[in-house]
């Protein structure tokens, strides 16, 4: 209770220090915030080349909304993904740039990596907009699906602090982390349905069976990965518009409380200890 | 309020010093959990009281422990035993312009710092144009404090620092800066502190800034306590252990 006191106390602090990320990032660059963009619609350019051109991926239209566009089907799930892996490196790093700030002011610690799943979240606000425009456009009847694109964002925003949280701690005692994250991070994201369909693994697993004599099938393991059940949602969401399944809401809020609580709790318990061991 | 602002309470802070650190995980994982370390006790047993109202100073030669009893006093620090207690909210000023930014302008850097140091925004609203003028850089406020030369930069981040306004004021050597003019200007804000009936810790190495701003000091060697009282004697009493310094 105590601990929530100091936090709530403190958001100002975080508001502070999210609007300095936000101003400082495309300072003295001449496209601005048109530069938060550009990487992933290089990666869209790429992927809908190699993967829809080249290797046939073909995803089902969109039932019921009849979509049938690669990149913008690649988007619904790319989007949500990059703004993952963004807060995770980005908060994974944060106790140890600001090295200097730790050891010379006693302030709540946890606002550093708060502050990066801020401006995270605005960077993503901002292109999670122009899909919306571009769904329009190519007539996606997404409006009724905004305020639930909302609470699943929000649910993937307090997954990404979770995990963020206990990283950049991590990364204080061993530096290897960050190194090792971004080759996790790649094998991640081909380990989640982003640029193919999830029912590829269904089939594959399907003709598989159960692995190894265990009762567990291939699909199975696949599913423990939560980005599995946030794309999926994104996608039923944007992309589809239709009601995700309610068990998918489910996993995906319990994957997020899950995150949150253990990363406040590994937090404060190494956090008192952060100016002697950066 | 008691007339104590702060009590050090038998304060004792080890740090660990490594002889094989494993801070790569490939060493952890080839060590185990073995890390070979000894502890180096910076802070040994420490206790004093601190008036309320009054400027105290700490005092010693490098390495004793001041900075280390400063962070502690700073709460950035934990002690390994004993503790401090504070009567009155509590600043502290270890470095000018924490967290600036040096793309963002002056005004901006002046409430994002003062937030870092806890003022709320509306606390800033009102010191602002004090903040602005106790600085000096006015003229300069809206650029980017990449363009301050290094004088403006502390200048501005004293300025945030000592508007603060605590009950409790813990400064390390962060006089030093700035011109004559506003060497001068920080000292009346001291004295205008103490009017006030603030307090204040100061860490400094010279003497003569000792021996004019504290009353009390406290004088440490090697992490222990070798006598904590009135101004002058203390301050004398170290010097005649320092050879050299004859005054």
């Amino acid at each position: 209770m105590n601990y929530l006191k100091e936090m709530l106390s403190s958001r100002e602090l975080l508001a502070n220090l999210t609007l300095r990320e936000i101003r400082g990032k495309y300072k003295r660059t001449i496209f601005g915030q048109l530069w938060s963009l550009a990487n992933p619609l290089a990666l869209m350019l790429i992927y809908t080349i190699v993967f829809a051109f080249i290797l046939r991926v073909t995803p089902e239209p969109g039932d019921p909304s009849g979509l049938d566009v690669f990149a913008v089907w690649l988007l619904c799930g790319l989007l949500p993904w990059t703004f993952f892996a963004n807060v995770v490196t980005a908060g994974a790093g944060s106790l140890v740039a600001n090295a200097g700030l730790i050891q010379k002011v006693a302030f709540s610690r946890i606002v550093l990596p708060l502050s990066l799943v801020g401006s995270s979240v605005y960077n993503w606000l901002f292109e999670m907009g122009v899909l919306l425009i571009v769904l329009v456009i190519i007539g996606s009847f997404v409006w009724p699906w905004i305020p639930l694109v909302i609470v699943v964002m929000a649910l993937l925003a307090v997954f990404g602090a979770g995990v963020a949280l206990m990283l950049s701690i991590a990364n204080v005692y061993f530096r290897d982390t960050q190194w090792f994250l971004s080759i996790i991070l790649q094998m991640w994201m081909y380990l989640t349905p982003i640029i193919y369909p999830a029912s590829l693994v269904t089939h594959q697993s399907n003709e598989i069976g159960y692995l190894f004599g265990t009762g567990l099938t291939l699909d199975f393991v696949y599913s423990l990965n939560p980005m599995t059940h946030f794309v999926e949602v994104f996608r039923n969401l944007l992309y589809d518009n239709r009601w995700p399944d309610p068990t998918e809401w489910l996993v995906c809020a319990l994957w997020a409380a899950a995150s949150l609580l253990i990363g406040v709790l590994v937090f404060r318990k190494n956090e008192k200890n952060l100016a002697e061991a950066l | 309020m008691s007339d104590i602002a702060v009590r050090v309470d038998h304060v004792s802070k080890s740090f660990r010093m490594y002889h094989e650190r494993n801070q790569t995980l490939k060493a952890a994982i080839m060590r185990g959990r073995r890390s070979v370390h000894e502890d180096f006790w910076a802070l040994d047993d420490v206790s004093f009281d601190v008036p309320t109202g009054s400027t105290f100073g700490l005092i010693g030669s490098n390495g004793s422990g001041k900075s280390t009893l400063l962070k502690c006093l700073a709460n950035i620090y934990q002690p390994n035993k004993g503790r401090i207690s504070h009567f009155g909210s509590m600043a502290a000023m270890l470095e000018v312009g924490s967290g600036f930014h040096s793309e963002l302008s002056g005004r901006d850097n002046i409430y994002l710092n003062g937030s870092i140091l806890g003022m709320s925004k509306k606390e800033v609203d009102r010191k602002y144009d004090e903040i602005v003028d106790f600085s000096g850089v006015e003229a300069f406020i809206d650029q980017p404090v990449k363009n301050y030369s290094s004088g403006m930069y502390v200048r501005l981040g004293f300025a945030v620092a000592i508007n603060v306004d605590p009950d409790i004021l813990v400064v390390d050597e962060v006089l030093a800066v700035g011109d004559a003019d506003f060497q001068a200007k920080c000292m009346q804000k001291f004295v205008d502190f103490k009017a006030a009936g603030k307090t204040v810790i100061l860490v400094t190495h010279d003497m003569g800034t000792v021996s004019k701003m504290c009353d009390n000091v406290a004088w440490l060697s090697h992490g222990n306590l070798i006598e904590v009282g009135a101004a002058e004697p203390t301050i004398k009493a170290y010097l005649d252990t320092v050879p050299g310094a004859a005054e």
